[in-house]
C-alpha cells in the first residue's frame, strides 16, 4: 500500500514538473530536439581528434567525449602509480620521506580541486613565449605559455607488422615464463621466469625491428575478413543479434536459478529475484525488438565499421614494407602567425590538458596514497606474525601475504577514486580544455538546446561510470575471500 | 581425569638443552611485562606454562620465537644465541613453529597453499614434494579432505588443525603454542588437544601456555607456573597439582578448579 | 528530532584520560640514525629528499616573497574576500554573525568539556620545528639583510623560549590544548595591535593605504571575538557544572542547526516585515494550525485510537496533496503538507498525557519556526546590495555549504532507509536516484539548476539563482549522505532488530529510537568527511558565475584597475583559506573518531 502510494506520489510530483517544463518550454519557445546532432554546428574546440569543419554537432560532441576519455585515463594510470608511491612512501621507515608524503597528502586533499586545476593553469598562462630556448633541458623539453612540449615516440605504417611480430614474441614469452615457473616449482632450483620471458620480447622485438615486412602477409587475410563481411546480408546479421540477446537472458536465468537452488531443493524466490529474471528476459526482448524493428541501422552499422575496421587493417598491413617502424622527433617551433607555437613533431601538452591532468593526477594521488596506506595497515597483525613464524622473510611476507591481502581491502575505495577522477575532469569547464562539458555548453550557446545537450552529458558520464563499476565490481568478486 | 595425573614421568636427564632462558627481562614503557625469566627446556620435553592473564606467559614464548624483543637476558635455542641479526633470526624461526591463539591463517589461500607456502619459498623445496608433505600432515592433524578449501570456509577448531600443520610443515624442532584453544568453542578444544597430545607422543619438544588443566595434567612434563612477569613455580604435574609450595600457586588453583 | 537522537553524541570525558601514547624520546644522535640512515639505500634517500625540498621551498620562498607579488592587493580587499559585496555601513551584521558562531563554539566547548590535554614537551619539539623553520625562511627568501635578521632574531628567540622552558619543567607536564588554542590565537591577534601591518583597504571606492597597525574596525572585533570565546567557555562550563549536562546540550544542539537560518535571514539579510501583514495573515494562519493541527495531532497520537487514526491521516494527506489544486498562498500549503507528515507519525510517537502534549509542542514550534522564516524569506531586505546575493566571498560559501549538509541531512536519511527497506520499488527508486546522482559530475547538476531549474516552477514563482543552485547542491549531497548513512545502518548488527521487534515495536519505532540513533553515531565520522567535501565544492559555484571566495580570488580581484593580473597571490591565499577550513575539520573529526572509538578494527 505504502508503496504504491510512495510510487503514485513520486510519478505525480515527476509528471506535474515535467509538464511544467514543457509548458515553460513552449512558452518561452526555447528548441529541445536533437536535430543538432545531425547539422553542422559551426563551432572550433581547442584540441582533439578534430578540431574545426565539424559536419555534425554529434561529431563534436565525440571529440569532447574522447577528449575526456583520454585525459580520464591517462589520468587513472598516473594517479594509481603516483599515489601507490604516496601510501608507501607514508609507511616509510625514513622520517624525512614520511614527513614529506604526509605533508604532500594533507596539502592536496584539503585545498579544492578546482582551485588547483585554476593555480596550475594560471601558472601555465603566465610563463613567457614560446621562444627556442624556453625550456630546461634544452631541445628536449619545453615549458611555457603554450604549455610543455617533449619528444615524441610515434608508429609508421610497419609498425602493425611489428606489433604483430610482438603478439607472437608475447606469446612465446607466457610460455617461457611458465615454463621458468614450472621449473622451479618442480626441482627447487631457482628459475628466471621473469627474465626469461624480458628476454625472449627483447629478442622478438629486436629481430622484428628488422624482420617485420615477413607479416605484410596478414594483410591480404583481413582483406578477406572484410570481403565475407561485406558479404553478409544484413538481414543475417539482425536474425544472429536478436537471438543472441535472448538466449543470454535464457541462460542467464537458468544460471541464476541453479544457484538458488541446492540439493535440498530450490529456496524460496523473493521479489528481488523476481523481479530480477523478469527484468533480464524484458530486457532481452527489448534488445531484441530494438535490432529488429526500430533500429535495423544498427546492425548495418556494425556490419560497415567491422567491415571497415578490417579493410584498413588491410591497409596498414599491405604497407609501409622496409624502413623503421617506429620513429621519434624533438618538439619543433613553428610561426604560423604573429606568434611562435609548438609545430606538430613533440608531444605538447596544452595548458588546458597539463592544468586539468595534473591538477586530477594530483589530487587523486592523495586519496589513493592514504587509501593504500590504510589497505596495508588494514590487514591484521596476526598476519605478520605468522609469515614471519613460519620463516617467510619481509620482501617474501609483503609479496605473498601482506599485498594480497591488502590489495583486496583496497579495491573497491580504489574503484571510487576512479570514479571520481573522471567526474572531476569536468572541471576541464573553468579553465577551457575541450573535454564533453565544455564542447556541449559551446553547442548550447550557438544553438539554445539546453536540455539535449545536458542529458547527453549525464548519460555520457553515466556510462563511464557504468563501465568502472562493472570493471571494479568484475574483480571484486573474483577476488572476494571465501567465507562460510 | 583421574587417570591424567598417572602421566608418564618421562626421564629427560640425559637430553640435550633445546632452549635457555637466563633472566630474560622486558619492558612496554615503564611496564615490565618479564622480570629476570630463566628457564631450560630439554630436548622431547613438554612444558605448559600457567598462570593468570597478563602474567607474561605469551610475551616469554613470543621471544622466543623474536616476535617481540626482550631487552635484557640471552635466549639460546638449539645451541644458537637470539641477537638482532637478521640471518640468525630466520634460522631460528624455521627451527621453531608456532601455533597462535587466533590461528593466524591466511584467508587469500587454500588450505594446501598455506601449508606449502613457507616449504617452497622457504625451505626451496619442489613443489609436488612440499604437496605430498602437507597432504600426509594434513592426514595426521586429521582433515585430508579440507585441502582444497579456504580457512574461511572451515570451523574454528579445524582451522586450528590447519594452524598446526603449517608450523608442522617446516619441520621445526621446537613448538609454541600461544593459548591454541582459547578462540574455540568447547566442542572443538578436543579435537585440537587431540592433534596435541599426539605430537607429544612423537617426541616434538613443545612449549605450551594454555588454560587446559586436563592437558597439562596428562601430557606436561613439567609445568611453569608465572605471575606478574616471574616463574614463580616449576615442578611435575604431580607436584604442581597436589602439594604446590607457593602461595600464590595455591590461589591460582583454588581460583581456577 | 527526538530525545534519543540529539543526546549522548559525545560523552564527557575526563580532561587527562585522552592524552596521547607517549613517545620515547631518542638522543638526537641516535634519532637520526634509526630514522635517516639506517641504510646505505635510506641515507641516500634522505639527502635526495632534503636537497629536493630545500629546492622547492627556495622556489616557493622566491615566489612569495618576490617584490612584484601584489600582496597589498590581497589586504586591500580582505572585505570582499570574506563578505563580498556585502554594505560597508552594515559590516557591523557580519561581525554579529561571526560572534553568534564564536559564542555557541564557546559554549560548546564548555558544556561538552572538549579539549585534551598534551605533553608539553611535544609543544616544545613543535616550538624548535618552528623556530627552525623560521631560520630556514630567512636563510632561503630574497630579502634585504635587515628583514633576514629579523626572521633569524624571531627563530632564534622561538628556539630559546623553548629551550628554556625545557629545562624549567619537568618532562611529564601536561598542557590544556585550549589553552595552547588560545594562547596562539591571542597571539596573533595581539599581534594586530602591535605589529606595523599597514592599513590598505577600499573606503569608498577609494583605495586608502597607510602605514601602522591594522584599522580598528579589524582589530576591535577580533579582540572582541577572543574575549568573547574565553567568556563563552567558561560560563557553558559553569551552565555544565551547575545544572544536568543533557538539557543544554539538547540546546546547543538546536541553536548549532537553526544558526544558519538566524544569521542569513535575520542578521545578514534584515528584513523589513510589514507588521499590518502580518497580523492580518500570518498570526491567523499559524492560530489555525497550531490549535487545529495541535488538536488533531492530540487526538491521533492516542494508543488507543487504532485505525480510524490511519485513515484521518490518510485524508489529511489528500487534503494537503488537493491544496495544489486550487490557488492559495504557499505557506498554506506547505503547513498542510508538514500536518499530513505528522499526523502519518503520530502513531510513533503516541503515549500518555505528556509524551501527546510534548508532540503538540513540537508541532507548535514547527509551525512557529516555519512560518517565521517563510515570512522572513519573502520580506524585502533592508541591506542594500549591488549584487544578486546580498554577500559574497567566504560568507557565501560557507552559506551554501553549511545549508547544503542541513538540508540534505534528512533527504539522505530517508534515502538511506528506502534503500535499505524490505519493499522493493522504494528500494528500486532510492537506488535508480542515489545511483544516478552518484553517476554524474557535480558540475552538470549545478548547470543543470543554474540554467534549466526556473522551466521546472509553476507561473510567477521566482526562485534566485543562489536558491536553485543551493537545492541542486542539497539533492546531489543527498545522494552521497545516503551512502554513508547506509554505512552506518549495514553496521547495525542483527540482534538490534531482533530485540527491538521482541519489544513489540513497530517498524517505524524500532526504526526511529533503536536503529537510527545508533546507525547516525557510526556514520559521523564519514559525515563530517563530508561535509568537508561540501565545502571544497562550493568552489564550483565559481564556474557558474557567483561570487563565491574562488570567484572573488580569480576573477574580481585581480581585474580591478590597481591590482591587474595579480591572480596568483589571490588563489593563493583563497588556498590556505579553504585549507585551514578543511585542515581543522579533517583533524576535528579524526579526534572525534578516536573519542567515539569507531572506525578502530
Amino acid at each position: 500500500m505504502a508503496q504504491v502510494g510512495a510510487l503514485i506520489l513520486v510519478l505525480g510530483a515527476l509528471g506535474f514538473l515535467v509538464s511544467q517544463a514543457g509548458d515553460n518550454l513552449r512558452a518561452r519557445s526555447i528548441p529541445t530536439g536533437f536535430d543538432f546532432i545531425e547539422q553542422p554546428p559551426g563551432i572550433q574546440v581547442g584540441e582533439g581528434i578534430q578540431t574545426r569543419d565539424f559536419e555534425t554537432g554529434g561529431r563534436a560532441l565525440w571529440v569532447g567525449m574522447v577528449n575526456t576519455l583520454r585525459i580520464a585515463s591517462a589520468g587513472i594510470v598516473a594517479a594509481t602509480v603516483l599515489g601507490v608511491i604516496v601510501g608507501l612512501a607514508r609507511l616509510s621507515h625514513n622520517w624525512i620521506v614520511q614527513k614529506v608524503s604526509s605533508v604532500f597528502v594533507e596539502t592536496l586533499r584539503n585545498i579544492p580541486l578546482l582551485v588547483q586545476i585554476i593555480f596550475i593553469f594560471t601558472v601555465f598562462t603566465t610563463l613567457g613565449n614560446v621562444s627556442l630556448d624556453s625550456g630546461p633541458i634544452h631541445g628536449w623539453l619545453h615549458i611555457s605559455n603554450k604549455g610543455l612540449s617533449v619528444p615524441r615516440v610515434f608508429g609508421l605504417n610497419g609498425s602493425f607488422q611489428w606489433l604483430a611480430f610482438m603478439a607472437i614474441g608475447a606469446l612465446v614469452a607466457r610460455w617461457a615464463h611458465h615454463h621458468q615457473v614450472r621449473k622451479q616449482e618442480e626441482t627447487g632450483q631457482l628459475g628466471y621466469p621473469i627474465v626469461a620471458a624480458g628476454g625472449v620480447l627483447s629478442v622478438f622485438g629486436i629481430v622484428g625491428w628488422f624482420a617485420h615486412p615477413v607479416m605484410g602477409f596478414l594483410g591480404p587475410v583481413f582483406g578477406l575478413i572484410a570481403d565475407a563481411l561485406d558479404g553478409l546480408p544484413e538481414e543475417t546479421l539482425q536474425l544472429i543479434l536478436a537471438v543472441l540477446s535472448i538466449v543470454v537472458a535464457i541462460l542467464w536465468i537458468r544460471r541464476f536459478l541453479k544457484s538458488m537452488s541446492s540439493g535440498g531443493g530450490r529456496a524460496k524466490l523473493t521479489d528481488d529475484d523476481w523481479f530480477r529474471m523478469i527484468f533480464a528476459f524484458a530486457g532481452s526482448v527489448l534488445v531484441a525488438f530494438a535490432v529488429l524493428v526500430v533500429w535495423p541501422g544498427l546492425s548495418s552499422w556494425l556490419l560497415n565499421s567491422g567491415r571497415d575496421f578490417f579493410q584498413l587493417l588491410d591497409d596498414r598491413f599491405g604497407s609501409g614494407n622496409g624502413g623503421r617502424p617506429f620513429d621519434g622527433k624533438r618538439p619543433d617551433i613553428v610561426k604560423p602567425g604573429n606568434f611562435a607555437n609548438y609545430g606538430p613533431a613533440g608531444l605538447t601538452l596544452t595548458p588546458f590538458f597539463a592544468a586539468v591532468f595534473f591538477g586530477v593526477v594530483l589530487y587523486t594521488a592523495a586519496f589513493i596514497g592514504e587509501i593504500v596506506r590504510g589497505g596495508i595497515l588494514a590487514v591484521p597483525k596476526g598476519q605478520t606474525e605468522a609469515a614471519s613464524a613460519i620463516g617467510l622473510k619481509r620482501s617474501q611476507a609483503l609479496r605473498h601475504i601482506i599485498l594480497p591481502q591488502a590489495f583486496r581491502i583496497v579495491l573497491p575505495p580504489l574503484g571510487n577514486q576512479y570514479l571520481n577522477l573522471t567526474k572531476n575532469t569536468s572541471l576541464a569547464i573553468a579553465v577551457g580544455y575541450a573535454d564533453v562539458v565544455q564542447v556541449g555548453q559551446t553547442i548550447y550557446n550557438q544553438t539554445g538546446r539546453t536540455l539535449p545537450v545536458m542529458a547527453i552529458w549525464m548519460l555520457f558520464y553515466l556510462a563511464c561510470s557504468l563501465t568502472i563499476s562493472v570493471v571494479v565490481n568484475f574483480f571484486n568478486v573474483r577476488l572476494k575471500l571465501v567465507e562460510r | 581425569m583421574s587417570d591424567a595425573a598417572s602421566a608418564s614421568v618421562r626421564d629427560l636427564s640425559g637430553a640435550t638443552n633445546m632452549i635457555e632462558c637466563e633472566g630474560v627481562s622486558k619492558w612496554y614503557g615503564d611496564f615490565q611485562a618479564l622480570n629476570s625469566v630463566s628457564a631450560t627446556i630439554k630436548e622431547q620435553e613438554v612444558v605448559v606454562v600457567l598462570g593468570p592473564s597478563g602474567s607474561g606467559k605469551s610475551t616469554w614464548i613470543r621471544c622466543i620465537n623474536k616476535l617481540e624483543h626482550h631487552q635484557e637476558g640471552r635466549i639460546v635455542v638449539d645451541g644458537v644465541e637470539l641477537t638482532n641479526d637478521l640471518r640468525n633470526i630466520e634460522k631460528i624461526r624455521s627451527e621453531v613453529g608456532m601455533v597462535f591463539q587466533q590461528f593466524n591463517l591466511f584467508p587469500h589461500l587454500t588450505v594446501l597453499d598455506n601449508i606449502t607456502l613457507a616449504p617452497i619459498w622457504v625451505r626451496k623445496k619442489p613443489r609436488g614434494e612440499a604437496e605430498s608433505a602437507a597432504r600426509a600432515l594434513l592426514d595426521r592433524v586429521g582433515i585430508p579432505e579440507q585441502a582444497d578449501k579456504y580457512p574461511g570456509q572451515l570451523s574454528g577448531g579445524q582451522q586450528q588443525r590447519v594452524a598446526i600443520a603449517r608450523a608442522l610443515a617446516m619441520e621445526p624442532r621446537v613448538m609454541l603454542f600461544d593459548e591454541p584453544t582459547s578462540a574455540l568453542d568447547p566442542e572443538m578444544i578436543k579435537e585440537v588437544l587431540d592433534v596435541m597430545k599426539g605430537l607429544a607422543r612423537s617426541g616434538m619438544t613443545m612449549i605450551v601456555v594454555t588454560h587446559e588443566m586436563g592437558f597439562a595434567r596428562e601430557v606436561a612434563d613439567r609445568i611453569i607456573f608465572m605471575e606478574d612477569g616471574m616463574i614463580v613455580e616449576v615442578g611435575t604435574p604431580e607436584h604442581f597439582f597436589t602439594n604446590p609450595t607457593e602461595d600464590r600457586t595455591k590461589l591460582f588453583l583454588s581460583q581456577i578448579l | 528530532m527526538t530525545d534519543q537522537q540529539t543526546t549522548d553524541v559525545a560523552e564527557p570525558e575526563e580532561e587527562t584520560s585522552n592524552l596521547p601514547p607517549k613517545v620515547p624520546r631518542l638522543p638526537p644522535g641516535e634519532w637520526m640514525k634509526k630514522n635517516l640512515f639506517s641504510s646505505v639505500g635510506n641515507s641516500i634517500l634522505t639527502v635526495v629528499f632534503v636537497l629536493v625540498i630545500l629546492a622547492i621551498t627556495r622556489g616557493l620562498l622566491g615566489f612569495a616573497f618576490s617584490p612584484e607579488r601584489r600582496w597589498d592587493a590581497t589586504a586591500t580587499n580582505m572585505r570582499l574576500l570574506f563578505a563580498g559585496a556585502y554594505p560597508q555601513n552594515q559590516f557591523v551584521r557580519m561581525w554579529v554573525s561571526l560572534g553568534i558562531v564564536v559564542a555557541l563554539g564557546g559554549l560548546s566547548t564548555g558544556v561538552w568539556r572538549a579539549g585534551g590535554r598534551m605533553y608539553l614537551t611535544s609543544l616544545l619539539l613543535k616550538g624548535y620545528g618552528v623556530g627552525g623553520a623560521v631560520v630556514l625562511v630567512g636563510i632561503l627568501a630574497p630579502f634585504s639583510g635587515s628583514a633576514r635578521l629579523s626572521y633569524f632574531l624571531v627563530g632564534g628567540l622561538l628556539i630559546a623560549a623553548s629551550f628554556a622552558v625545557q629545562s624549567a619543567t619537568d618532562e611529564d607536564t601536561t598542557v590544556g590544548t585550549l589553552a595552547v588554542g588560545l594562547v596562539g590565537v591571542s597571539i596573533a591577534v595581539g599581534s594586530f595591535w602591535v605589529i606595523p601591518y599597514g592599513h590598505h583597504a577600499f573606503i569608498d571606492g577609494a583605495q586608502v593605504v597607510s602605514d601602522g597597525t591594522v584599522a580598528a574596525t579589524t582589530k576591535g572585533p577580533l579582540t572582541v571575538m577572543v574575549i568573547l570565546a574565553v567568556l563563552t567557555y567558561f560560563l557553558g562550563r559553569e551552565i555544565a557544572d551547575r545544572v544536568d549536562a543533557g538539557w543544554p546540550r539538547k540546546v546547543l544542539s538546536l541553536s548549532w542547526l537553526a544558526s544558519p537560518v538566524v544569521i542569513v535571514f535575520f542578521v545578514l539579510r534584515d528584513p523589513d516585515f510589514d507588521y499590518g501583514h502580518i497580523a492580518t495573515t500570518e498570526v491567523p494562519i499559524f492560530l489555525a494550525y497550531a490549535v487545529g493541527g495541535g488538536l488533531l495531532l492530540f487526538a491521533l497520537a492516542s494508543p488507543r485510537i487504532g485505525e480510524v487514526g490511519r485513515i484521518i491521516a490518510a485524508v489529511t494527506l489528500i487534503a494537503a496533496a488537493a491544496t495544489f489544486l486550487t490557488p492559495m498562498l504557499q505557506v498554506i500549503r506547505i503547513l498542510a503538507l508538514m500536518l499530513a507528515v505528522f499526523a502519518l507519525a503520530a502513531p510513533t510517537f503516541s503515549g500518555n498525557r505528556a509524551a501527546r502534549l510534548r508532540y503538540v509542542t513540537v508541532w507548535a514550534g514547527v509551525v512557529l519556526g516555519l512560518l517565521w522564516l517563510i515570512t522572513a524569506i519573502n520580506s524585502p531586505a533592508t541591506v542594500e546590495s549591488n549584487s544578486s546575493f546580498f554577500t559574497g566571498g567566504l560568507a557565501l560559501t560557507l552559506i551554501v555549504a553549511s545549508f547544503t549538509m542541513i538540508l540534505s541531512f534528512p533527504l539522505g536519511v530517508i534515502l538511506a532507509l528506502a534503500r535499505t527497506s524490505n519493499m522493493p520499488l522504494f528500494r528500486v527508486m532510492s537506488t535508480t536516484y542515489i545511483e544516478f546522482v552518484r553517476g554524474v559530475p557535480f558540475i552538470t547538476i549545478l548547470i543543470f539548476f543554474s540554467v534549466l531549474f526556473p522551466l521546472f516552477l509553476p507561473e510567477n514563482m521566482e526562485v534566485t539563482e543562489i536558491a536553485a543552485v543551493t537545492i541542486g547542491f542539497t539533492l546531489f549531497s543527498a545522494a552521497y549522505m545516503a551512502e554513508n548513512v547506509r554505512g552506518g545502518l549495514q553496521s547495525i548488527r542483527r540482534g538490534q532488530y531482533e530485540a527491538a521487534e521482541a519489544l513489540g515495536m513497530t517498524t517505524a519505532q524500532k526504526t526511529v529510537f533503536i536503529i537510527l540513533p545508533q546507525a547516525l553515531r557510526v556514520s559521523i565520522p564519514p559525515l563530517v568527511g563530508q561535509t568537508i567535501g561540501t565545502y571544497k565544492e562550493t568552489s564550483l559555484l565559481a564556474i557558474i558565475g557567483l561570487f563565491d571566495l574562488l570567484f572573488v580570488a580569480r576573477s574580481l580581484i585581480p581585474n580591478q584597475t590597481s591590482f591587474i593580473g595579480s591572480v596568483r597571490e589571490q588563489l593563493l591565499f583563497a588556498s590556505v583559506i579553504y585549507w585551514m577550513g578543511a585542515y581543522a575539520m579533517s583533524r576535528a573529526s579524526q579526534n572525534l573518531e578516536r573519542k567515539l572509538g569507531v572506525g578502530e578494527r
